[in-house]
């Protein structure tokens, strides 16, 4: 790996926090008062990771995994307990003020923009604020309008825009200074399908013309299918995952769908899946609505062409099909499974 | 430090525009704070018509005196500092009440900008125009309506070294918002804890000589405001207590120091909250 071509560097990252253990009802809140007790929570537990220039990773874990942490010791927000992270070789909680200079954050569930300044005036704000002269500032601003289409609410204050205008909003103030690092904290949560994915189609486009190298972290599928080059998963403080797509389809993928229909709706009972085969739950799931069979098993345990030998020569079926593993599938058992799957 | 300027003029051109567009919000204030302060004033107009002048005693030997319009003239210097900060630092209320338990305080920390001052120049609060409005008419309308021998006696040349010790003053109030704000990174809130500090400055609106020792120390060296109304206004009156002058500025760096290691201190054991 050549070393220039890393942008960012995690060395066993750890975050504790210190959390007051509190009895419950007054009386504890009164002990708790005179002689406090406080248990350690260990939010992130020793990640480490690197990101190379221009790469897009999708940063994915259940909630509270301490994803949010990693991103906020990353942005010079939260001073790790311990390890390391660097980015382009700068430690973000040493000399911030120069360091934040070379990144752009985005906190999907709030905003950065002032509330009640109209956009325009929140854009002069930040180039007085990052210092960017006139000529590169129109540049940049034309770019941004055309890629995240500004142009139709730039006069309106930031607290009459739509939660979709306001994302784009954010994240075209978080780009105005040509980062060299972008992080989306769940950038597309709570927006419409056409909303999500113009955003998209804004962060391919930045990525590959400015080089941006984008940190994402997310719960939509879609962003991690569409956008991620590669994803760093994480549960319970500890990376569990750390590959690309069709990687984590290849380790984790085992999983498929059968679908069909019966003839005879008292059929299904014939259907002993489970025992048969000695599925254990993880590995299985059968669901029956009226006639139409839904089953989900692991392929590692049982062949798919054993499973269908199985199935057309206990019951009659009007229609059927496999399907290969979705990503969500493998993210759901992933989150399931926890920590027993880390490598 | 121009960027500041910049930036502070910026918000500063916002929020007149806000009052512009939240008139009523600004009447009600402005005219809530007219009434407190008219009934302060009243309570001391009240209790001067029944004495003559307000007096320290030591073993039942007056040893200083004021009058009601002396007393006035103290009370409107005193709404001076505090106004100028209340007008143009405002923001630090909101740290220790909100910004930092809601983990807004996330902002503040990605912008290449120095975090106190990012939080300081974010706000103006027109507000404040109630305070200065109000101390500005009590200290012409003492001065003219003062008996022609003690207004007579004052030397305005000593304006002018009170005007240099006037930046001073006010950031003893913002340094004591600062450190007590900044208590927030650790406990989430200390909105309360920074109000009750504030408050002493009730104290400092009268002659300090009046109180006890507990109090006298208090607001002229623990939480000093003292140094902000009652000394520079009576050595405007009667060029007593120079010494408190040089006093304030140092007392006014040490307190700016402090409360600088505070708030740095205060953001490595910043937490954020959830999202």
């Amino acid at each position: 790996m050549d070393s220039n071509n890393i942008m960012i560097q995690v060395k066993d990252l750890r975050k504790e926090f210190k959390k007051a253990v509190k009895e419950p009802g007054l009386k504890g809140s009164f002990k708790a008062l005179f002689s406090p007790k406080y248990e350690v929570v260990k939010a992130v537990d020793g990640i480490s990771f690197d990101v190379h220039r221009g790469e897009i990773i999708g940063f994915i874990g259940p909630n509270g995994a301490g994803k949010s942490t990693v991103i906020k010791m990353l942005t010079g927000i939260l001073t790790p307990t311990s390890g390391e992270c660097r980015i382009d070789g700068r430690i973000p909680t040493k000399n911030r003020k120069e360091y934040v200079k070379e990144i752009g954050v985005v906190f999907g569930q709030r905003t950065q923009l002032w509330w009640d300044l109209a956009l325009r005036e929140t854009y002069m704000v930040l180039k007085e604020i990052y210092e960017i002269p006139d000529d590169k500032y129109q540049a940049r601003m034309t770019f941004l309008n055309e890629v995240l289409e500004l142009d139709g609410f730039i006069t309106s204050p930031v607290r009459t825009l739509s939660l979709g205008q306001r994302m784009r909003a954010d994240i075209a103030a978080a780009l105005l200074h040509d980062p060299k690092v972008l992080f989306l904290d769940e950038p597309t949560i709570g927006l419409d399908v056409v909303v999500k994915d113009s955003i998209r189609k804004a962060i391919q486009k930045i990525s590959a013309e400015s080089g941006t190298t984008v940190i994402l972290t997310t719960h939509d599928l879609e962003d991690i299918e569409l956008l991620c080059e590669r994803i760093v998963m994480v549960d319970k403080g500890k990376k569990v995952f750390d590959g690309d797509l069709s990687e984590l389809k290849r380790r984790f993928g085992q999983m498929r769908e059968l679908n069909f229909e019966l003839k005879n709706i008292d059929d299904s009972e014939k259907l002993c899946y489970k025992d048969d085969f000695n599925f254990s739950d993880d590995d299985l799931t059968l669901d029956i609505k009226g006639t139409s069979v839904n089953v989900r098993f692991n392929s590692d345990t049982v062949s798919v062409e054993d499973m269908l030998s199985y199935t057309l020569k206990r019951v009659h079926v009007k229609d059927i099909n496999v399907k290969d593993a979705d990503i969500e599938e493998i993210i759901r058992r992933l989150y399931l499974g926890g920590g027993m799957l880390s490598d | 430090m121009m960027k500041y300027l910049k930036l502070h003029t910026i918000f500063i051109k916002q929020d007149l525009k806000k009052l512009m567009e939240y008139k009523v919000d600004f009447l009600l204030g402005a005219v809530g704070f007219v009434l407190t302060q008219a009934v302060q004033i009243l309570c001391l107009g009240i209790i001067f018509a029944a004495i003559p002048a307000l007096c320290y005693t030591e073993n039942g030997v007056v040893v200083d005196s004021w009058t009601f319009h002396e007393v006035l003239f103290i009370y409107g210097f005193s709404l001076i500092p505090k106004g100028i900060d209340h007008l143009l630092f405002d923001n630090l209320w909101g740290l220790g009440y909100w910004i930092v338990d809601k983990g807004d305080f996330d902002k503040y920390l990605t912008r290449p900008v120095n975090s106190w001052f990012y939080v300081l120049c974010e706000k103006f609060c027109v507000d404040a125009f109630g305070d200065l409005i109000v101390g500005i008419a009590l200290i012409i309308y003492s001065l003219c309506a003062m008996p022609s021998d003690i207004a007579g006696a004052i030397n305005w040349l000593r304006v002018i070294p009170v005007l240099v010790v006037m930046p001073f003053a006010i950031m003893i109030f913002t340094s004591i918002k600062t450190a007590t704000a900044a208590i927030s990174f650790w406990t989430k809130r200390s909105g309360h804890i920074t109000h009750m500090c504030y408050m002493t400055n009730e104290f400092a609106k009268y002659p300090t000589k009046i109180y006890n020792t507990v109090v006298k120390t208090l607001i002229t060296y623990i939480l000093p405001f003292a140094l902000t109304a009652y000394y520079p206004a009576i050595y405007i009156l009667r060029g007593e207590s120079f010494w408190s002058l040089p006093v304030t500025i140092f007392v006014s760096l040490t307190l700016f120091g402090i409360s600088q290691l505070i708030w740095h201190r205060g953001i490595s054991a910043y937490e954020s909250a959830g999202s």
